[in-house]
């Protein structure tokens, strides 16, 4: 049974933030090279899609496509995505903990009070508008508290939309899809194929990026949208038998049965 | 009767490649015939068959993102077999695909590359008409060879499924 297509996109998120582009910025990687996916690893992926079609010329195989986005320096995707809030309030739990026990005889010194403000950390708002990431702590990979700009883990890139060629044509239908796999905040974009008009077809991964920016004041992740774009090389086959190479014929039986 | 009978070929493909064999559970056969099959579920299963159904294998993967294909049946004749790999515990290197079964009706491979020159087993349907010379009350032994994505281990193969015409 033919397999599943699986096509990481991952996101150099600093450096696509800098340039504002996506050029240069990513690296496609898919489970089909030994189909005949060409530039596995790099910007200028093309994914095959070997189709079959039955004698009759329907078709005989359906391919499914995942699309999987990953960033560079962020929290590996395997980590349970409540880490982030979890570590929050550990640390906000830590931070009052402490406090109380300062309150002690022996009075209260500046530089406990000082290490404790550090730890409060910043928090990084929503953008007006609201729409982006809901209003968190600045937290690094480790997940402890940060106040620093260099230090801070850019949240994961979200694929926002799949357009192009490929959709216009009617050869990919991508949406949206609820998953229990937490990996991807339980959504992920995946696609059927229409492999009855071979050709390469390129399409365009719209994408949402965060950057944090300083606005009055305050912290803000602000949406960033950038896209890329890559490519599906169709190829359709029929289907032959297995034992004659052509349509159905009498099972291949020895006169005489191996014992045993 | 029934005019077609399913053969299902569950497989781990990983642990069948990590543990190069598909045994240790790593590979299932369930048929739909009516006519008293043995050993449903396990590798091997005897197919309750009369002449004139057709048989189809079908291979199903348990990780959807892995390729699994049939590479070959092959029907094991009556001339002695050594047992191979697939009783042995633990498990023999595997054969190498290109040796063909021993004593298998001569069997030159069916030609499955696409139109972008690779070879895709994808393309291959695996089903036969049962004969009606085959002889009753014998399991037919055959060797199920699978492809699991490429390379010098990417096949591995079992001789313990059987044909039975009842």
């Amino acid at each position: 049974m033919a397999q599943q297509h699986g096509i990481i996109v991952l996101f150099d998120v600093e450096n696509a933030l800098r340039t504002r582009s996506l050029d240069g910025n990513t690296y496609w990687f898919d489970n089909m090279k030994f189909l005949g996916s060409a530039g596995v690893g790099t910007e200028n992926l093309v994914t095959i899609v070997p189709g079959t079609y039955f004698l009759d010329g329907s078709q005989a195989t359906e391919q499914v496509l995942n699309w999987l986005p990953a960033a560079l320096g962020s929290i590996p995707p395997t980590v349970p995505r409540n880490y982030l809030a979890e570590q929050e309030r550990a640390d906000d739990r830590r931070t009052l903990e402490e406090l109380a026990a300062l309150s002690g005889e022996s009075g209260v010194s500046t530089t406990d009070l000082k290490r404790l403000q550090r730890r409060i950390g910043k928090h990084a708002r929503k953008p007006g508008g609201g729409r982006g990431l809901t209003e968190a702590k600045l937290l690094d990979v480790t997940g402890k508290t940060t106040s620093s700009a260099g230090a801070y883990n850019y949240p994961a890139p979200v694929i926002t939309d799949i357009t192009g060629p490929a959709v216009t044509e009617k050869i990919i239908y991508p949406a949206q899809y609820g998953s229990p796999d937490m990996i991807y905040d339980g959504w992920y974009w995946a696609a059927t194929v229409d492999t009855s008009r071979p050709g390469v077809y390129p399409y365009t991964v719209h994408v949402q990026l965060h950057e944090l920016v300083e606005r009055n004041d305050e912290l803000i992740w602000e949406s960033v949208d950038l896209a890329c774009e890559s490519s599906l090389k169709i190829i359709s086959d029929p289907k032959r038998n297995g034992f004659t190479g052509a349509g159905l014929g009498v099972l291949p039986l020895p006169p005489v049965p191996a014992a045993g | 009767m029934k005019d077609r009978i399913s053969i299902v070929v569950m497989v781990d493909a990983v642990g069948a490649l990590s543990d190069r064999t598909l045994h240790n559970g790593n590979l299932s056969l369930v048929d739909d015939s009516s006519a008293g099959s043995k050993h449903q579920g396990t590798p091997d299963l005897v197919t309750a068959v009369v002449p004139g159904q057709v048989v189809q294998w079908t291979p199903i993967h348990v990780d959807v993102q892995t390729p699994v294909e049939i590479q070959a049946i092959e029907f094991l004749s009556g001339a002695p077999v050594p047992l191979p790999a697939d009783q042995a515990a633990p498990p023999a290197p595997v054969e190498p695909s290109a040796v063909p079964a021993p004593g298998a009706v001569p069997w030159t491979g069916v030609d499955a590359t696409d139109s972008n020159g690779h070879e895709n087993l994808d393309l291959l349907v695996w089903e036969g008409v049962v004969p009606y010379d085959m002889t009753p009350g014998v399991p037919y032994r055959y060797r199920l060879s699978l492809k699991l994505h490429e390379g010098p281990n990417s096949v591995l193969h079992i001789d313990s499924p059987a044909l039975l015409r009842v």
